[in-house]
């Protein structure tokens, strides 16, 4: 989901603070993994009965030209507020970002978030905190990202950072100017089975969903797949009857997508087609005879047999039944080869 | 603990704790990564609601048995540091409102090589240590990046927990208590579970907001850099439908022809044991029949009788070797070999499909 806002960025002077304190304000992308959104969001479903927002840490990893901020982690961070006071645990902050550098030393912190999306004094105060010398990011702009989490609205994702304004150092320290920066969430190969499990759950009555094995897995990749054929076709019946508008990119599209199908001679499916269904069934048929043979070895080793003698004996054919078995995995090993070459060729 | 009475029967997991583990396992592969698991128990059925990751430390192997690559993270669960920073974290923890309660563990895996010796060592120190009612979690990366996410959680039998006790793996002991292969670990059916805010983003995640009806593409440029050619969506994952076969095949088979091999070892140990049994058995056989003999003849000279049990203490029988090597090696070849069937009965279906695809003709006949 990339939010679809532009972004202008303009450079502007900067307020009274001494030379060099200053974080750089320059544009960056800011990259979310769904794992940190998730967690924010638990987080503000964790939240006290009486708290507005709650806010945390965000941890994650800086390019080296430092404009692209990649946030993968946070943790909660306690605070209270008052109209007239905000207070933040600083203490459990350090300690808690101790703790995550231990088991994660390649992240860093890089910001803050807050789960309403509105930004006040207090959000300056922390923006500060967060951006400053020493504990903070400094000389990197500090990331603050607000997720709202009202019930009955939309997830609202934005991201900011902020530059310092007033015309007093005392102005300053508790006020900050919020830029909008770009953000778009972005998550790996590996991440997308998990988020496909997760999105498995979101029509549920239970919010519950269980894993799927190989061959259900394989059956709902399928049924998408005759749906969009289905939606596509319906498509292309309705612009022939004239009834939907007709567009020669769809068209153009539609013929690149079918140009796609090779073309190659019936034999040389059959023949590959034969390789492979073989080696599946053998690797298949092999590994079960040696679950087989595995389990009957370990069942004679602790039968109720008399002693010694006969036991040895058992062993002993067994093993051969095994050496049987690696030769034919020897074997077997070689017509897969063979099948990978000629795939090649 | 009045709650004990009901066994553990299910357990659900947090979308936050899928992401988190997916997240610490693929920066981690293919090295081991192992965390920590909070949650709750309600009415058996254990509710993971959060995880954090264990640091990785240099360990000394204080594990009994030979490991034959000592990996610190595998064994990280049990090691002392990391309970010391996984109570500082559940600590921490409780101070945000998260479920404060350690209910065991995960880790990582390739392939569902997870049967081994670390696995049952941490879970059986869970279990003791800490507390009963715990479980580890298996997330198994390669097989994630085939399509469906493989994440299970185990724990160990009671049964399995009474003899790693007093470690009695002997032929013997394993008659009597008739423990299998089969009766290490106890799986735990696994279920996803969404908060309601998660589930709304994720529905908002899906469809971006679609309020009017979209106008034709102009050109094949603009469809193809439309909003909706993205390559990121969520629910249809078509990596399920691609066609690699090999790869798979042959990480299998060589899992499988490690596992043979250690087998084979193994059957080798214990046939050494029974031939050096056996010749201490005649040994001692001899012995004693020499030490009949002396003393008949003793006997007959009136002289006074040498005591024949000496024998216990000039020889020494060898010790069995434990047997608990050869049971996780067959458990983990039932692994391999039940995830090589339910590979094969999903690729079969797509091979034909792909055949009958491919070759009109034939599936007309």
């Amino acid at each position: 989901m990339t939010e679809s806002d532009s972004f202008l960025h303009l450079a502007r002077p900067l307020g009274p603070v001494a030379v060099g304190s200053a974080p750089t304000t320059a544009p960056l992308n800011v990259v979310i993994h769904p794992q940190a959104l998730f967690s924010i969001l638990d987080h503000s479903l964790r939240r006290n009965a009486d708290q507005e927002r709650v806010i945390g840490t965000l941890l994650g990893i800086r390019s080296e030209d430092g404009t692209e901020v990649e946030i993968r982690t946070t943790f909660a961070v306690g605070h209270t507020e008052t109209t007239d006071q905000v207070e933040v645990d600083m203490e459990y902050q350090k300690q808690m970002l101790a703790l995550h550098l231990k088991a994660n030393p390649k992240e860093v912190l890089v910001g803050w978030y807050a789960t309403s999306s509105e930004l006040n004094t207090f959000s300056a105060l922390i923006q500060n905190f967060y951006s400053g010398q020493g504990d903070g990011t400094f000389p990197h702009p500090a990331v603050h990202l607000t997720v709202s989490t009202e019930p009955g609205k939309d997830v609202e994702t934005r991201a900011y950072i902020s530059a310092p304004v007033g015309v007093t150092a005392e102005r300053a320290a508790d006020s900050a100017a919020f830029i909008p920066v770009p953000y778009e969430i972005r998550y790996g190969e590996t991440e997308k089975s998990g988020l496909e499990s997760i999105a498995a759950a979101r029509d549920a009555e239970s919010r519950a969903a269980t894993i799927f094995t190989d061959i259900e897995a394989l059956e709902r990749a399928v049924e998408e797949v005759l749906g969009m054929i289905d939606r596509v076709s319906r498509y292309v019946e309705s612009v022939i009857d004239e009834e939907a508008p007709a567009s020669t990119a769809l068209g153009q599209f539609l013929l690149n997508a079918l140009a796609l199908a090779p073309k190659v001679e019936p034999a040389d499916i059959e023949r590959d087609f034969n390789n492979h269904i073989q080696d599946i069934l053998v690797v298949s048929y092999l590994a079960n005879t040696i679950r087989t043979q595995m389990e009957l070895s370990n069942r004679l080793a602790t039968a109720q047999l008399t002693l010694g003698g006969e036991s040895g004996n058992a062993e002993s054919g067994q093993r051969g039944g095994q050496r049987g078995g690696k030769g034919g995995r020897g074997g077997q090993q070689r017509t897969q080869d063979r099948s990978g070459e000629e795939a090649r060729a | 603990m009045a709650e004990k009475e009901i066994p553990l029967t299910a357990v659900k997991v947090d979308a936050l704790v899928v992401m988190k583990i997916i997240k610490h396992s693929s920066q981690a592969f293919p090295t081991t990564a192992t965390g920590s698991i909070v949650g709750m128990d309600v009415d058996g059925d254990l509710e993971i609601t959060n995880s954090f990751p264990f640091p990785v430390v240099e360990m000394p192997a204080e594990s009994h048995f030979d490991n034959t690559a000592p990996n610190p993270a595998a064994a990280a669960p049990r090691a002392k540091a990391n309970v010391a920073y996984q109570t500082e974290m559940i600590r921490m923890l409780r101070e945000v409102n998260v479920d404060a309660n350690n209910v065991g563990w995960y880790t990582s895996a390739n392939m569902g090589n997870f049967f081994n010796m670390n696995v049952i060592e941490n879970q059986f120190f869970y279990q003791k240590e800490m507390n009963e009612r715990t479980v580890a979690v298996v997330h198994d990366v390669s097989r994630s990046a085939q399509g469906s996410v493989s994440l299970r959680a185990f724990r160990l039998s009671s049964k399995f927990m009474a003899a790693f006790k007093e470690n009695k793996f002997t032929s013997e002991e394993l008659q009597k208590s008739n423990l299998r292969h089969q009766d290490i670990f106890v799986e735990l059916p696994v279920e996803i579970h969404n908060s309601h805010l998660i589930n709304s983003f994720i529905h908002q995640l899906q469809c971006p907001n679609q309020s009017s009806p979209t106008d034709l593409p102009p050109s094949l440029a603009a469809l193809e850099k439309g909003p909706f050619v993205k390559e990121n969506v969520l629910a249809p994952n078509y990596d399920n439908l691609s066609l690699s076969i090999d790869p798979f095949l042959e990480k299998n088979c060589d899992l499988l022809l490690d596992s043979i091999e250690t087998h084979h070892t193994e059957t080798n140990n214990f046939q050494y044991y029974q031939r050096s049994l056996a010749r201490e058995q005649s040994k001692i056989t001899a012995w004693q029949a020499k030490r009949k003999a002396e003393n008949a003849s003793r006997a007959t000279l009136k002289q006074p009788l040498l005591p024949e049990d000496e024998w216990q203490r000039l020889f020494k029988l060898p010790q069995e070797p434990s047997r608990l090597e050869t049971m996780l090696n067959t458990r983990q070849v039932e692994q391999y070999s039940r995830q090589v069937d339910s590979f094969v009965s999903a690729t079969t279906s797509k091979m034909f499909a792909v055949k009958g695809n491919l070759l009109p003709g034939e599936t007309a006949k």
